[in-house]
């Protein structure tokens, strides 16, 4: 496959962020009229090598060749110019533009005088949509009018207004129902056939063979194997995708009697019944004893996070019922949830997790400031620091001087923050959405600890994660989430990636769930 | 730069003292602007400017402004704004003189009646029908001053007889002027009431960051709803005080009020975006204005210089902000 030089080869491609690297030796290449599809698990690297090629990030080294000649890095106008051009999973186009004005945005034809040419601007709409075989799209319609396989078709063709040759795909199927990723199929063997080559990339592991011509595997910013044929069995392919080595991070693990060793069939600390907030949550139900530490596995949008917020009150549920050691939470009600023992490490730490120009202690104190201001309402400052020193020096926190700002800690450390607060809280039950994202090795390993720790005390825990080795690690059991329902159940010391990936991404044989109605 | 690691270099470690939080810098930064602008009064006005009755006239002088202010920090805190605290004064003075002949205290309850009423609209259409604040503040700007005007037939009424009502505006206690004992007593409750209880904790973790504050357990709705009441509270003590100096219930007055209390607790170093706020800033930022106009005054120099030389402040004080941060 190599007679020709490729339109695109990338080599030893290396990208660190602090504390992590997010790319660490990335090879392949993509020649003229390929499709090359992209795989890997949630957190691989894909997102961040597509962005080193557009030159929306630059990477720490290795190179980027089109054509065989390095592209400049870092500048998203040079890729433009060298006819790279990405479309972007979610579809950045302005909604209330139209169709030719949002294909030429930002390279319009004009007229003399500066004016638009808008006689242009549709004539050479109207070309790329039939190149595209879309010419039924109205070139006059408002891109939010149109559904959503259309507006990619638009994305598409703004690209191809770019006189591109190299087309990165990220997962364009996820917003499609089945007819429409056949129609973008179609498109997508148009472009092979003018000789542009595609980077397409997909959790689905059926559309590699249907549309692609080679494959590569990207696993914890490596690729793990590079232009493999397309025709690569299924599950040759999970195996790459898994095949990493785990290492030791994880404590002993809990289990389900662990915390109620006396009674067998200890009530339940967390019980969800028939819970559903449509479209990403169907009715769901399960119980978590004491002393155990429940992981939820799944791809990113499999409603995981969703999942968490309706359990902990921050989203309305359409139906069902939370109980907290028996007692029914009201619905939608985060304070009753924290009365009730709950806590929530979120998602999103900074954004939703933390106060980052607050002090550490005044982060930890904020679930339970009350208790600081017993007589009189007036809260008593050294008694709060002094708590919370007490919870962060527990947990290694670096640094423990409560009077710091949150901002300057590193990624685990304000984990702990977070941790910390639920730890002085003393709750019973916690919910904890990807805990150690953005967390370095050493501190993972630390989170777990304390993680392992918390249910052997008997409390109760929830672990949402993208990561299998860290739900397999951790976990008593595991649920794996599938389009918003839970799929399977796994006994957290059977499980495998493999078996956890099988399940999360969807079976060849059945049609992937419609995202969108009309 | 100093997101990366634990051992990030720390602001302010050079200094001898402990700097308590980010907003005091700005809060020593504007103790050194109020001495300097005794200093250059001294100066430039050493007959007139420095004595204890202009000083106690200044006091006096700031303290409508400066008690909206106060109540403009909560709002802030937030990240709002109320743009009706001058139109509500001069409603909350009208609504005291309708009650007029029923004495000083039934004047005072409709003052504070009538602050806490449009307030307390102002809370609910921001907090529990999510209108913006500008916008519901700002509707409340036009609906107040109409109110005002509507139940005062456009005309002021006097007071003249309200003996406790005009003590507000020219009665003293040891010697300092009553409004200004005022403006010390709402600042020293409202600084413990931000500062060391629960409720300020959470008026600041709301501006800081909303999300994170509901996931924490903070009651965000109510938390919004109360900073708009306790601004129209504000709103109805300085309108007793105005209406005291002034002897009259008049619907006309109170213009601008929002702007200069919107400055002053900029200046102070409460951050408009929400999560930080400073009480003793905001105090030091109304000293400052006043301090700045009674100068200008005292030297004969115009209005429209008095208005550039403050929107300067305003932008000098901002830029230093942006600085520092």
């Amino acid at each position: 496959m190599s007679t020709a030089t490729p339109i695109l080869s990338v080599r030893g491609l290396v990208k660190h962020y602090p504390g992590a690297k997010a790319l660490d030796g990335v090879d392949f290449d993509v020649q003229a009229g390929e499709v090359h599809c992209l795989l890997g698990p949630n957190g691989a690297g894909k997102s961040t090598l597509i962005k080193c090629v557009s030159g929306a990030v630059e990477p720490t080294s290795g190179q980027v060749l089109v054509d065989g000649e390095p592209l400049p890095t870092g500048t998203p106008s040079a890729s433009l110019a060298h006819g790279v051009a990405t479309i972007y999973q979610e579809l950045d186009l302005v909604e209330d533009l139209r169709v030719y004005d949002s294909i030429f945005l930002g390279h319009e034809p004009r007229k003399l005088g500066g004016l638009l040419d808008r006689a242009q601007m549709k004539r050479r709409t109207r070309e790329l949509l039939e190149r595209l075989d879309h010419a039924n799209i109205p070139v006059d319609a408002r891109v939010g009018q149109l559904r959503p396989a259309a507006q990619q078709v638009v994305s598409i063709a703004r690209a191809l207004s770019h006189d591109v040759r190299l087309l990165i795909m990220d997962e364009p199927s996820a917003i499609l129902d089945d007819n429409e990723v056949e129609t973008l199929f179609g498109v997508v063997r148009r472009l092979k056939a003018d000789g542009v080559g595609v980077v397409y990339i997909s959790h689905r592991l059926d559309e590699v063979a249907r549309i692609g011509d080679r494959v590569s595997v990207l696993s914890d910013g490596r690729t793990v194997a590079t232009g493999l044929p397309a025709d690569t069995p299924p599950d040759v392919l999970v195996e790459k995708m898994v095949g990493r080595k785990v290492e030791q991070l994880f404590p002993d693990r809990a289990t389900a009697s662990g915390g109620g060793a006396d009674g067998a069939a200890a009530a339940p600390a967390l019980e969800l019944r028939g819970l559903a907030r449509a479209p990403e949550v169907k009715p769901t139900s399960f119980a978590v004893a004491p002393g155990e530490v429940l992981g939820i596995g799944g791809l990113v949008g499999a409603g995981r996070t969703e999942l968490l917020r309706l359990i902990y009150g921050l989203d309305k549920p359409d139906a069902g019922e939370v109980h907290v050691h028996g007692q029914r939470l009201k619905p939608a009600n985060p304070r009753a949830a924290i009365r009730t023992g709950l806590g929530m490490a979120p998602e999103d730490r900074k954004s939703q997790g933390l106060l980052l120009d607050w002090s550490l202690a005044r982060n930890v104190t904020l679930a339970d400031l009350p208790r600081f201001a017993p007589r009189g309402g007036v809260l008593s400052i050294n008694g709060e620091r002094q708590a919370a020193a007490e919870q962060l020096r527990a947990l290694k926190t670096v640094p423990d001087d409560a009077d710091r700002i949150v901002r300057e800690l590193s990624g685990g450390n304000q984990q702990k923050v977070v941790l910390a607060r639920w730890l002085l809280r003393e709750c019973k039950v916690l919910l904890l959405d990807e805990p150690t994202r953005g967390v370095d090795v050493g501190a993972k390993a630390e989170i777990y600890g304390v993680i392992a720790n918390l249910a052997k005390a008997g409390l109760a825990v929830v672990v949402v994660s993208s990561e299998m080795p860290e739900l397999i690690g951790l976990c008593t059991r595991i649920l794996v989430m599938r389009e918003g329902e839970i799929v399977a159940e796994v006994a957290g010391d059977e499980a495998t990636e493999l078996e956890l990936l099988r399940h999360a991404v969807a079976p060849t044989d059945t049609a992937p769930v419609l995202e969108e109605t009309a | 730069m100093s997101t990366v690691q634990g051992a990030a270099p720390r602001r302010g470690r050079s200094l001898p003292f402990k700097l308590p939080a980010r907003s005091g810098l700005q809060e020593y930064t504007l103790v050194g602007v109020v001495l300097l602008l005794l200093i250059v009064g001294a100066i430039l006005e050493p007959d007139a400017f420095l004595t204890s009755d202009n000083m106690l006239n200044v006091l006096r002088q700031a303290s409508v402004v400066g008690v909206i202010a106060i109540g403009m920090t909560f709002v802030i805190a937030t990240s709002g704004i109320d743009l009706s605290v001058g139109s509500m004064a001069a409603a909350a003075s009208v609504a005291g003189g309708q009650l007029a002949d029923s004495g000083s205290l039934m004047f005072v309850l409709g003052a504070l009646g009538m602050g806490v009423l449009l307030g307390g609209i102002n809370a609910g259409a921001i907090a529990y029908g999510k209108v913006v604040p500008f916008i519901a503040t700002l509707a409340m700007f036009t609906m107040a001053r109409g109110l005002g005007l509507w139940m005062s037939d456009k005309q002021p009424v006097s007071i003249f007889d309200l003996e406790f009502v005009r003590w507000f505006g020219n009665g003293e206690v040891l010697g300092i002027p009553s409004a200004a004992v005022v403006f010390l007593a709402v600042t020293a409750l409202a600084w413990v009431l931000l500062n060391r209880t629960p409720y300020g904790r959470y008026v600041v973790a709301v501006g800081g960051n909303r999300e994170a504050a509901r996931i924490a357990g903070v009651n965000v709705r109510r938390i919004v709803f109360s900073v708009y009441v306790i601004s129209g509270l504000c709103v109805g003590i300085a309108a007793i005080l105005l209406s005291g100096r002034l002897a009259s219930a008049s619907p006309i007055v109170g213009n601008l009020y929002e702007l200069d209390a919107i400055a002053a607790v900029v200046i102070g170093g409460t951050a408009l975006a929400g999560g930080r706020a400073s009480i003793v800033g905001t105090f030091l930022g109304v000293i400052t204005f006043a301090l700045i106009f009674n100068l200008l005054t005292l030297m004969d120099l115009a209005t429209e210089i008095q208005q550039v030389t403050k929107g300067l402040i305003i932008l000098a004080a901002v830029l230093i902000q942006r600085r520092e941060r």
